[in-house]
C-alpha cells in the first residue's frame, strides 16, 4: 500500500484512495462540498483546494482529485490553502440569501459550519443579490429552494449515477447559474429523501421534515430499518421522546449513504396512532394479561403452538424458544413466509427488498437450529387450542382460514391484534436494542434510541415476564446477555457479541452443509 | 472557647459604652426629628406612584409585527435554543402566502420560569422579541395564565401610554416585510 | 351599700384601670415602635390601612342596606389612615382571625400556659405601682405593699418562667436556646437591677413604692433654692447611677435590643416563640410591649417621681384646681389649632398630587383640620367653662368640696405618669433602633464584669453619703 503525507502525518492508504477519505484517516479534516464519497468527483466546490508538495514546489489542487500514490504529499494547514479556503466561501455565499432562520439546513449546513472554520470574513457584498426561484415543489419529498444553492451538482450525479433518472439539472451561466428541474417534471423515484441530505445546503429539503424541529435539538442514535429484509442502517434522529426523522447511515457493505423513502417514512410508525399500548385480554384492557395468558397456555396442555416472528429480532426469536422449551415441551413451532398487510409492497434493484420482514433470516437462521419448524400448510393443518405469535401479522399471510385461539405479541395494530384474544404490547424497534440479519447474512444491531410508550416493553422482555407467570423463565430479560445466551448456543453465531457486531455489523458464514 | 481578639483597643469612654450609645441615639434621633418636618422620604408609594423605568430595563416580551401587519417572528427557534430557563416554547408552521415562509404558530413564553436576561432579545435575528415594555407586574391568579401567549404579546402595548422620554418605537429602518438581499439592520 | 361591696368595687376599678392602663398603650406602642423605626430609617413607615367612610347623607340608605342584610356597599369620600395607626387594628384582627396551629411535638400543658404566664406576670408587676395620691381618700393603686419593690423583683423573676417554658415546651432547639438565654440572661441582670434599687431604699427609707413617691414630691434642696416637688431620685448622683444600672438592666429583663438575644432572628428563628401562632403569638408579643410600659412605670416610680407632677404637689394643685384647668383647657387651643395647620399642609404632598380626583384618600388631610379646628374651638369656647362649671357643681351637689381638686388632681397624676411611662418607652424604642444586638459573651461580660461591681460600689458610696448627710446636716 502507497505511504501518502498529509501535513506531518504519514499514512498507508490502497492505492487510489481519494485524498478526502485518507485525510480523514489521518485526522485531518478537509472541508468540501461537491465530493461525496458514494458519487462521481465533480470537483466544481473548489473548497478542498490543499497544496500538492512536488518536487517543482507546492501546487494548489483540489484533494477530491487526488488519488493516494507512493509519495503524494499534502498540505492544508498553510496560510496559502486558508486564503483560497477564504475566498471560495466568500464566493459561494455571494448569493447566498440569508434564509438562515427560515432554512431547515442551519444546524447541520456545510455553509454555516464551514464560514465559522474558514471564512470568518467582512461581507464586501454591495450589489443586491441575485434572486432565484425559491420554495418549488418539485417532488411528494422535497422541497427546492434554488436560491440556496451553491452548484455542487451532488443531486445531479444522484440522478445520473444511483436512481438513472438524471432529473436534477444545473442550467443558466455565471452567477446565474440555477439547479431546476425539466418543465413540467416531478422526481418520481423512490430515493427523494437522499436528495435533502447529500445538499450540503439548504437548497433541497425535506418535505416531511419541514419545519418540524431544529436540528440542534435532535439526538442521534444509530438504528436499523425494519421495513424490508435490506437492513438499511440508519440514524435515528429524536428528542424528548419523539421520532422526528431518519436519516441513512453510511455502510458501505449494505446501503452506501441512500434510503428509500418508504423506509423513511416508518419513523412514523413509532409514535403512530396504530401503536398498542395496553395489554388486552378479549378485547378489553387488563393489567394481568401475562398471568392470564400463562393460565390459557397451561390450560391448552400441549396444544400451544408457537409462531415465530420474521419482524422480531434475534433475540425476540431466541426468549420465544426458551419459553417453549422450558415450559411447554411439546408445544410445537411454526413460521409465516409473507408480508404483513400494511406492508408497502414495492421493491427494485437498488435497496428495496420484495420481502418486507427484517429478520427472514434470522428467523431462518434459528429454525435450522431447532428443527422441525412447521410452514404454513402445517399450521393449517395441526390441532391447536392457542397460537402464540410474535410481531407477525400472520392474519393477514394466511389469508383466511380458521386459526386457534390467537395471543399476540404486537407493536402495532393489524388484522391479527383484532383475532386475538390476547394482545401484549411491545416496542418499536427505536424503543429497544436488538440484532436482526439481513438478506445478505449480516447480522446487525439496532439501538434504542427513545423510550417505550405505553406499557409496551421489548419482545424479549415481555416474554421473560410471560416465563416468569408459567414458572421458568426464559432468563431473556437484558438484551445484551440474551444475545451471549444465544451466540454461545447457535453455531453460526459463534463469537459475537454486541461489541464485536459495532456500527457495521458482521457477515455470517454460509450454513455448514451450503459451504460443502 | 476561643474569643474573637477586638480589632482594635477601645478607649475608656469607648468601651463603657454609654457615650457610645448617646452618639448613636443622638443621630438616630436627628433622622425622626429631620423626617417629622420634612416628610420626605425616598419610598415610592408604589401603587400610587410608579418608579419610572429606564430604557434598558427589561420586562415582560412583546413581539414586533412587521409594517405591512405580518408578525416579524419566523420561528427560527434561537431564542428559545439560547433561553437558559427554557421557557420559550414555539410551534413553527409554513405560511403559504408569505414570501418569509416559516412562522410561529404558536410562541408561548412561560414567565415563572423566565428569569429575565434578555437572551432571546439578543439572539434574535428578527428584532421580533423585545423585553422593552418597562412592564413588571407580570401576574396571575394561576399558572396557565402565566404562560404569555403570541396574541397576548403581539398586543401588549395596547393602550399604555409611552413615557415621556423613553417612549419604545417600532423601528421604520428594519427590513421590509418578506424577503431581501440585505441583512436586517439591527438597533 | 354597705362598706364591703363600696371597698369591693374599688378594689374591682382599681384592677380594671391598671390593666386597661396598660393594655391600652400596648397598641399605640407598637404603632410607636413601626413609626419611630421607618422615621430613623427615613421611610415613611406604616400609613396604608383605612377606615373608608362614607358621606352623612349616605348613612340612613346603608343602616337600611345593614338592618335588610344587604351587603355594604358604598363610595367613601374620606379614607382615615391617621399616620398608619389603623394598622395596629388590622393587626389585632389578623392575629385573632389567623389559624393557631398547636404543632404536634410541643409538651402540651406548659405550651399552653407559656404565653399566659407572660402576659399574667407582666400585667400583675404593675399592680404595686401608684398612679396617683389618693382620690376622696382612696388610694389610686391597686394595692400599696410594704414590700412594694421587692414584689416588683419577685414578680420580674418570675416572667422569665413564660419564656423559659415556651422554649423548653415546643420541643425545638431554636426555642430551647432561645428559652435558655432568656433565663441566663434575666438572672445575671435581676443582681444590678436589685442592687440598684437599694440605693432607691436607702435614700426613701422604705420600700414601698407610694412612700418612694411621697419621698420625690418633696421640695429639692438645692441650698440656695428649693425646686418644688423635684426630688427625684435621679437628680441626685449616685441616684443616677442607680438609674442607668437599673435601666439597663431593664432592658436586659425585657428582652428588648440590644438584649433581645433570646429572639434572635438571625441565629435562632424566632427564638423562644418559634412554634406559637395565631394569638397565642399575640400574647407573647403583648407581654413583650406591657413589659415596657412596667419597666417604664417601675423605673418612673423609683427614680422620676412616679405619678408626681413636676413643681406642683399634690396640694399645689388641689389649691389651684380651677387655673389649672383654666391654663391646660386654653393652652390646648393653639396647639390643637397647630395641628390644623399641620394637616392643612400634609395636602401639598406630591403623594396627594398624583391621586386621581375621585380618590377618598385625598379629604384626608382637609378631614383632619376639621376635627383639629373643632377641638380647638371647643377648648376656646364654652367647653372648658362648662367642665369647671360642671366639677364645682358637682362638689356641691355630692356635698364633697374636695372633689373636683380630687378629681384634677387624679387627671393629672394619671398623666403624669403616663408621659413618663410614654417617654421611656420612646427611649426603648428608640434605643432598639440605634443600637445592634450584642454577643451572647458581650452581654454575660457587660452584666457581671461592668454592671454589678460598679452597683455594689454605688451602694456603699450611696449609704456612706447618707450617713454623712445625716450626720453632717442634722
Amino acid at each position: 500500500m502507497p505511504k501518502v503525507k498529509i501535513n506531518d502525518t504519514e499514512i498507508e492508504v490502497p492505492a487510489g484512495t481519494n485524498m478526502i477519505e485518507a485525510a480523514k484517516l489521518a485526522g485531518v479534516e478537509i472541508p468540501h462540498y461537491c465530493y461525496h464519497p458514494h458519487l462521481s468527483v465533480a470537483g466544481n466546490c473548489r473548497m478542498c483546494m490543499c497544496e500538492s508538495v512536488t518536487p517543482r514546489g507546492s501546487v494548489l489542487e483540489i484533494a477530491c482529485n487526488m488519488q493516494a500514490r507512493e509519495g503524494l504529499a499534502i498540505r492544508t494547514d498553510t496560510d496559502q490553502v486558508k486564503a483560497v479556503r477564504k475566498s471560495v466561501m466568500e464566493f459561494l455565499l455571494v448569493n447566498h440569501p440569508l434564509d438562515c432562520p427560515i432554512c431547515d439546513q442551519s444546524g447541520e449546513c456545510r455553509l454555516q459550519d464551514y464560514y465559522m472554520d474558514h471564512g470568518q470574513y467582512d461581507s464586501r457584498g454591495l450589489e443586491p443579490k441575485v434572486s432565484k426561484h425559491k420554495r418549488q415543489d418539485i417532488g411528494d419529498h422535497i422541497v427546492l429552494d434554488a436560491e440556496r444553492c451553491v452548484q455542487c451538482s451532488r443531486c445531479e450525479r444522484f440522478g445520473d449515477e444511483v436512481t438513472g433518472t438524471g432529473d436534477l439539472r444545473l442550467m443558466n451561466r455565471g452567477d446565474h447559474t440555477e439547479i431546476g428541474m425539466f418543465p413540467g417534471t416531478r422526481l418520481e423515484h423512490d430515493y427523494q429523501g437522499n436528495l435533502a441530505d447529500i445538499c450540503p445546503v439548504g437548497a433541497l429539503t425535506s418535505k416531511d421534515f419541514r419545519f418540524e424541529r431544529r436540528v440542534w435539538y435532535l439526538r442521534e442514535t444509530a438504528g436499523l430499518c425494519t421495513g424490508c429484509a435490506t437492513g438499511c442502517n440508519i440514524q435515528v434522529c429524536h428528542q424528548d421522546g419523539e421520532v422526528f426523522r431518519y436519516l441513512p447511515r453510511r455502510n458501505d457493505d449494505v446501503n452506501k449513504s441512500w434510503i428509500c423513502d418508504p423506509g423513511r417514512d416508518l419513523h412514523k410508525r413509532v409514535g403512530s396512532l396504530e401503536r398498542i399500548l395496553r395489554a388486552r385480554v378479549d378485547g378489553s384492557p387488563c393489567t394481568t394479561a401475562q398471568a392470564e395468558l400463562a393460565t390459557r397456555i397451561r390450560a391448552a396442555g400441549n396444544r400451544v403452538g408457537f409462531v415465530l416472528g420474521t419482524q422480531a429480532s434475534l433475540e425476540a426469536n431466541w426468549a420465544l424458544i426458551q419459553l417453549a422449551r422450558g415450559n411447554c415441551p411439546e408445544a410445537r413451532f411454526f413460521w409465516v413466509s409473507g408480508n404483513d398487510g400494511d406492508a408497502i409492497e414495492k421493491s427494485d434493484h437498488l435497496l428495496m427488498d420484495i420481502d418486507k420482514n427484517a429478520n427472514t433470516a434470522g428467523v431462518q437462521l434459528l429454525a435450522e437450529w431447532v428443527g422441525n419448524v412447521g410452514d404454513t400448510d402445517a399450521l393449517r393443518e395441526a390441532d391447536l387450542a392457542l397460537l402464540i405469535v410474535l410481531e407477525d401479522d400472520i392474519v393477514s399471510r394466511l389469508n383466511g382460514g380458521a386459526l386457534p385461539e390467537l395471543a399476540y405479541f404486537g407493536s402495532r395494530e393489524n388484522a391479527t391484534s383484532a383475532q386475538a384474544s390476547l394482545v401484549i404490547p411491545v416496542t418499536h424497534p427505536a424503543e429497544m436494542d436488538a440484532t436482526y440479519v439481513n438478506r445478505q447474512g449480516r447480522v446487525q444491531r439496532n439501538r434504542r434510541a427513545t423510550n417505550p410508550l405505553g406499557e409496551a416493553a421489548p419482545a424479549y422482555a415481555a416474554l421473560e415476564k410471560l416465563g416468569t407467570a408459567l414458572g421458568k423463565a426464559p432468563g431473556t430479560g437484558l438484551p445484551v446477555a440474551t444475545f451471549l445466551s444465544l451466540a454461545r448456543a447457535v453455531p453460526r453465531l459463534a463469537g459475537l457479541d454486541y461489541k464485536v457486531l459495532g456500527n457495521t455489523g458482521r457477515l455470517l458464514a454460509p450454513p455448514v452443509a451450503e459451504a460443502k | 472557647m476561643a474569643l474573637p481578639k477586638p480589632n482594635k483597643t477601645l478607649t475608656l469612654t469607648e468601651s463603657s459604652y454609654i457615650v457610645e450609645v448617646l452618639k448613636g441615639m443622638a443621630l438616630t434621633m436627628s433622622h425622626v426629628i429631620k423626617n417629622l418636618l420634612n416628610q420626605d422620604f425616598r419610598t415610592i408609594e408604589y401603587p400610587d406612584v410608579r418608579k419610572p423605568m429606564t430604557a434598558r430595563y427589561r420586562g415582560a416580551h412583546r413581539l414586533l409585527l412587521r409594517p405591512d401587519g405580518g408578525i416579524k417572528c419566523v420561528a427560527c427557534m434561537c431564542c428559545p435554543t439560547v433561553c437558559p430557563a427554557n421557557c420559550i416554547t414555539i410551534v413553527a408552521g409554513e405560511n403559504p402566502d408569505d414570501p418569509a415562509e416559516k412562522f410561529p404558530v404558536s410562541f408561548d413564553i412561560d414567565m415563572l420560569r423566565c428569569i429575565y436576561c434578555g437572551f432571546c432579545v439578543e439572539a434574535c435575528p428578527k428584532d421580533a422579541i423585545r423585553m422593552d415594555t418597562k412592564i413588571y407586574e407580570i401576574n396571575a391568579y394561576n399558572r396557565q395564565d402565566m404562560v404569555h401567549s403570541k396574541a397576548y404579546m403581539v398586543n401588549l402595548m395596547d393602550g399604555l401610554k409611552p413615557e415621556a422620554g423613553t417612549a419604545y418605537h417600532v423601528d421604520k429602518t428594519l427590513a421590509p416585510a418578506g424577503y431581501t438581499a440585505e441583512a436586517p439592520v439591527r438597533p | 351599700m354597705s362598706e364591703f361591696w363600696t371597698d369591693f368595687l374599688i378594689v374591682i376599678a382599681r384592677c380594671v384601670f391598671s390593666v386597661a392602663f396598660v393594655m391600652n398603650i400596648v397598641p399605640l406602642l407598637i404603632w410607636g415602635e413601626r413609626k419611630g423605626a421607618a422615621y430613623i430609617q427615613d421611610r415613611p413607615g406604616p400609613n396604608r390601612a383605612p377606615i373608608d367612610l362614607p358621606n352623612p347623607l349616605d348613612v340612613p340608605r346603608l343602616l337600611g342596606a345593614v338592618m335588610a342584610g344587604q351587603p355594604l356597599v358604598y363610595k367613601p369620600i374620606v379614607s382615615l389612615r391617621a399616620a398608619g395607626l389603623i394598622h395596629t387594628l388590622t393587626d389585632v384582627v389578623k392575629l385573632a382571625f389567623k389559624e393557631d396551629v398547636t404543632p404536634d411535638h410541643v409538651e402540651k400543658f406548659y405550651w399552653f400556659i407559656a404565653p399566659v404566664i407572660a402576659m399574667t406576670i407582666s400585667l400583675c408587676t404593675f399592680a404595686v405601682v401608684p398612679f396617683g395620691d389618693q382620690l376622696l381618700g382612696v388610694h389610686l393603686q391597686v394595692s400599696d405593699l410594704d414590700g412594694g419593690l421587692l414584689f416588683v423583683l419577685a414578680l420580674t423573676s418570675l416572667g422569665v418562667y413564660g419564656i423559659m417554658l415556651a422554649g423548653w415546651s415546643s420541643n425545638n432547639k431554636f426555642s430551647l436556646l432561645g428559652g435558655l438565654r432568656s433565663s441566663a440572661q434575666m438572672v445575671s441582670y435581676e443582681l444590678s437591677m436589685g442592687l440598684a434599687a437599694v440605693v432607691v431604699f436607702l435614700m426613701a427609707g422604705s420600700v414601698s413604692l407610694s412612700k418612694i413617691v411621697e419621698m420625690q414630691q418633696q421640695p429639692l434642696d438645692l441650698g440656695f433654692i428649693a425646686i418644688p416637688a423635684m426630688n427625684w431620685t435621679a437628680l441626685s448622683p449616685f441616684g443616677f447611677l442607680a438609674f442607668l444600672l437599673f435601666w439597663v438592666s431593664a432592658f436586659a429583663e425585657t428582652n428588648r435590643t440590644p438584649f433581645d438575644l433570646p429572639e434572635g432572628e438571625a441565629e435562632l428563628v424566632g427564638g423562644y416563640h418559634t412554634e406559637y401562632s395565631s394569638f397565642r403569638f399575640a400574647l407573647f408579643f403583648m407581654a413583650e410591649y406591657a413589659n415596657m410600659i412596667v419597666a417604664s412605670a417601675v423605673t418612673a416610680t423609683l427614680f422620676f417621681g412616679g405619678y408626681a407632677v413636676p413643681f406642683l404637689d399634690g396640694a399645689t394643685i388641689r389649691a389651684n384646681a380651677d387655673v389649672i384647668l383654666a391654663v391646660l383647657g386654653f393652652g390646648a387651643v393653639p396647639a390643637f389649632t397647630t395641628f390644623a395647620v399641620i394637616a392643612f399642609k400634609r395636602q401639598t404632598r406630591p403623594f396627594y398630587q398624583v391621586l386621581a380626583a375621585e380618590d377618598p384618600r385625598r379629604n384626608e388631610p382637609k378631614f383632619w383640620t376639621g376635627l383639629w379646628l373643632g377641638a380647638a374651638a371647643a377648648h376656646g369656647g364654652l367647653g372648658v367653662l362648662g367642665l369647671m362649671g360642671g366639677l364645682a357643681a358637682l362638689s356641691t351637689w355630692a356635698s364633697l368640696p374636695e372633689l373636683g381638686g380630687d378629681l384634677v388632681a387624679a387627671v393629672l397624676h394619671v398623666s403624669s405618669l403616663g408621659a413618663k411611662v410614654l417617654i421611656g418607652c420612646w427611649i426603648m424604642i428608640w434605643v432598639r433602633w440605634t443600637v445592634p444586638r450584642m454577643r451572647y459573651d458581650q452581654l454575660m461580660n457587660l452584666g457581671w464584669k461592668y454592671m454589678l461591681p460598679v452597683a455594689l460600689v454605688n451602694v456603699f458610696l450611696a449609704a456612706g453619703w447618707i450617713i454623712l448627710r445625716h450626720e453632717l446636716f442634722a
